[in-house]
């Protein structure tokens, strides 16, 4: 099924949404119609911010985001394979996992203040935990056989982690990261609704506040449209580094 | 000295229970280069943790191993190992998969090519060089870990259960195929199965295991002619299968608790 | 003979450590240590206090605030709205999921709501509700509730839809009616999908019923911590993060025993990290 006839429900329902507003049923002020919020949007675009707050949010996330794998797989990777790694870390990451990361974010205030780094941190540390335990998990699950096989072969040593135990536990790895990416724009739009001066959400924010409804609505729909492109980009480039499971 | 050495190997394992696991007990194992040792027995009994510690992944609790003279510590691409599950590396294809011991010696991609075609022709897999092995039947998985070990040419070839997965049909073609195959090169092979007429069929020697604690019960002799009928071979299981059959019963049907086996 | 392997390998072992590390000391040498280090770290004034209070300024603080400052009513409060957003959103979500699974027009009317739904950072939609509902409970529990509602809305479609069909077959030549097989048949089996939809849900509510807290004030452990940092009070931000922890902590230990008491039937030899 194609991806228009797939989503006829939705957009139907924004048919149905604008009829309604048009024949006066909706408060234009709670709920303004599309096409409200379609001119809402061409105006912010016009404006010539949109694209610099975006960009910085973006910039936010994808440091945050970026700073979480790197650190993430490292150290689940190395806890599933050093046992004083392990001995280390795995009682903070018991110990932390119960808590809601968007509690950190007062304390990221405090350390931050106003500017990239408290989101970044908070993008950083929310979705660490999710990284460290696919990848601990993953690397956990490795068949064992595939590394004998390996070591058999001549891989030794460093080689053998990068070759094999990754390359094994790499779609655990990938489906963390997706549930990472999607934590990441919840905690990227939490703290920048917060505290911020620039930023999508800072917008939205302030948008509201001085009663531009409708271009409030507008921030929030570019903030969906992102969220929802970058999954679907994520699955793609998902599908695609493991083609080599299609089972055809 | 024997080619493959086998002296006073045990393997025990300290587990959750009061007593330790003594998957293989005192070996005496000596195997003559270029000759294929099938070694049968039943199931428990250590004959694929006998052929992991002859590849070096698992070290021996006593006594040693020595191949050539030389200490087997560790695995290594002189001893080409086969699995029962096949253990091919799904993000490769077939050709990743075949060349990837040829990758790790560091020989060119256009002699990696040959080689490696060579092997996958050799196992008659022409024309699924770029398919994914999870896309490839049982029998075809195992032909790609046969094809991805002969690559390396290894002097030994260790190949624990390899068609213990499989379906019988296939596993009687796998089996004629195999025999070809170690005929044809000078390779020292070691076989471990639970199937008594897949080892007479294909050893030149049989080693017969007891139940665990596992030790060698007798080592015999095959000298039946590639082209025996199929009722020699038979004869011949049927040898070993009542040398077997005692051990078997031990391993399937739970004796007495260790403690009291101890005291009694 | 048996004996000899043994003999052989207890004499041909290195001497062996006399102890044996406890477990429970590996599992949690790390954090003591840890903590060690921040009380050591401020005592010797190596910090600014206003970033990094001493560990044990934030727990006398702490006290304090539990004693005077009625900071678990707080917490009272904020457990309170969570698990109210968390039933409300059981309830529906797995309606909806299950309508999904038995209705074909419900399926194409809601899949691709659900599946749009599903990647967006559902609090974005906040001020949204805020401006249709104010900025007391009503908005904060809606808010939590629409967040954490599509794993479970998904996890029940799946659930439902995917039960062995040879449950329903052998049900069926047993004489259960059409009626009594979805109560009966179905709803068991799809129990464990069910509830890890819910299982996912739950971390959810509480990430996201604290933002709301900090996002429209109130009584919460969020306004809590979101007040002491603009006043800059930080031994109350870290006590705030504590007993947060501590709930989240007792939430999931309390899902988990849940869990194990209503799925007491199943093979499951799973343990969640």
């Amino acid at each position: 099924m194609t991806a228009i006839r797939f989503y006829t429900p939705l957009f139907l329902l924004v048919a149905l949404w604008q009829a309604a507003a048009m024949g006066g049923m909706i408060s234009a002020e709670l709920l303004p119609s599309p096409s409200a919020i379609i001119s809402g949007l061409v105006h912010l675009a016009s404006g010539g911010d949109l694209l610099t707050h975006v960009g910085v949010s973006i910039y936010r996330q994808m440091a945050g985001l970026l700073l979480a794998v790197i650190v993430g797989v490292t150290l689940g990777v190395g806890m599933a394979q050093v046992a004083w790694v392990r001995d280390v870390f795995e009682p903070v990451v018991r110990i932390t996992y119960p808590l809601p990361k968007s509690a950190l974010i007062p304390l990221l205030i405090l350390w931050f203040g106003i500017g990239h780094n408290s989101k970044i941190f908070a993008v950083f540390l929310g979705c660490l935990l999710p990284v460290v335990v696919s990848a601990f998990n993953g690397t956990r699950g490795v068949n064992g056989q595939l590394v004998w096989s390996a070591r058999s072969l001549g891989t030794r040593g460093i080689r053998l982690l990068w070759k094999i135990y990754f390359r094994a536990a790499l779609p655990e790895i990938l489906s963390g990261l997706r549930i990472a990416l999607a934590l990441s724009f919840t905690l990227l739009v939490s703290s920048e609704f917060l505290i911020a001066r620039a930023g999508i959400g800072y917008l939205i924010q302030s948008l509201g506040e001085a009663g531009d409804y409708s271009g409030m609505f507008a921030g929030i729909l570019i903030v969906a449209l992102i969220g929802f492109t970058a999954d679907r980009l994520y699955v793609k480039f998902m599908n695609w580094m493991l083609r080599w499971q299609d089972q055809g | 000295m024997a080619y493959i050495e086998v002296a006073g190997v045990s393997k025990v394992y300290q587990g959750d229970t009061p007593d330790p696991i003594v998957a293989v007990d005192l070996v005496d194992l000596g195997v003559e280069r270029n000759s294929i040792v099938t070694i049968v027995g039943p199931s428990g009994c250590g004959k694929s943790t006998l052929l992991h510690m002859i590849g070096g992944f698992i070290a021996p609790s006593t006594g040693e191993i020595r191949m050539d003279g030389k200490r087997i510590d560790a695995p290594g691409p002189d001893r080409g190992i086969v699995f029962q599950h096949f253990a091919l590396f799904p993000w490769m294809t077939v050709r990743g998969n075949v060349e990837y011991g040829l990758v790790e010696k560091g020989i060119a991609k256009a002699e990696r090519r040959d080689i490696s075609q060579h092997y996958i022709d050799m196992v008659k897999l022409t024309g699924f060089e770029d398919v994914f092995p999870n896309r490839l039947s049982g029998g075809m998985q195992q032909r790609v870990a046969l094809a991805r070990m002969l690559a390396c040419d290894p002097d030994t070839l260790l190949m624990d259960e390899p068609f213990g997965a499989l379906d019988a049909q296939t596993r009687v073609i796998m089996q004629e195929e195999l025999r070809e195959i170690c005929r044809a090169s000078n390779k020292t092979v070691l076989f471990v199965t639970h199937d008594v007429r897949e080892a007479v069929f294909l050893g030149e020697k049989v080693v017969v295991m007891t139940a665990r604690p596992g030790r060698i019960k007798t080592v015999l002799d095959i000298d039946l002619a590639d082209d025996a009928p199929r009722l020699k071979v038979d004869e011949k299981a049927d040898e070993i299968w009542d040398i077997l059959r005692d051990e078997v019963i031990k391993a399937v049907v739970p004796g007495p608790r260790p403690t009291e086996r101890a005291a009694g | 003979m048996a004996g000899s392997g043994i003999a052989a390998a207890r004499a041909a072992a290195p001497a062996r450590r006399r102890f044996k590390i406890p477990a429970f000391v590996r599992r949690s040498a790390s954090i003591v240590v840890l903590l060690l280090v921040w009380e050591a770290v401020g005592r010797a004034e190596m910090v600014d206090p206003f970033l990094l209070p001493m560990l044990s300024d934030v727990l006398v603080r702490g006290f304090e605030e539990i004693m005077e400052g009625g900071l678990l009513q707080l917490a009272g409060f904020t457990l309170y709205r969570t698990l109210l957003s968390f039933l409300l959103a059981a309830a529906v979500g797995v309606g909806i999921g299950v309508a999904m699974s038995v209705s074909k027009r419900a399926r194409w009317f809601l899949d691709p709501l659900v599946s749009f739904a599903f990647p967006i950072p559902k609090i974005a939609l906040m001020p949204i509700f805020v401006l249709w509902f104010g900025v007391f409970d009503v908005s904060k529990v809606l808010m939590t509730a629409v967040a954490c509602i599509v794993p479970i809305i998904s996890a029940t479609h799946l659930g439902t839809r995917n039960i062995d069909k040879y449950l329903i077959w052998s049900a069926r030549a047993l004489g259960t009616s059409e009626a009594k097989l979805f109560w009966k048949v179905v709803v068991p089996a799809a129990l464990p999908a069910i509830l890890t939809g819910l299982q996912i849900a739950f971390p959810i509510t509480l990430i996201v019923a604290i933002v709301t807290e900090m996002l429209t004030g109130g009584q919460g452990l969020g306004g809590y911590m979101i007040y002491s940092a603009r006043f800059g009070e930080s031994d109350k931000v870290f006590f705030g993060i504590f007993v947060t922890a501590a709930i989240g902590y007792a939430l999931i230990e309390g899902f988990a025993w849940l869990r194990r008491k209503l799925l007491a039937w199943h093979a499951e030899t799973a343990h969640a990290v």
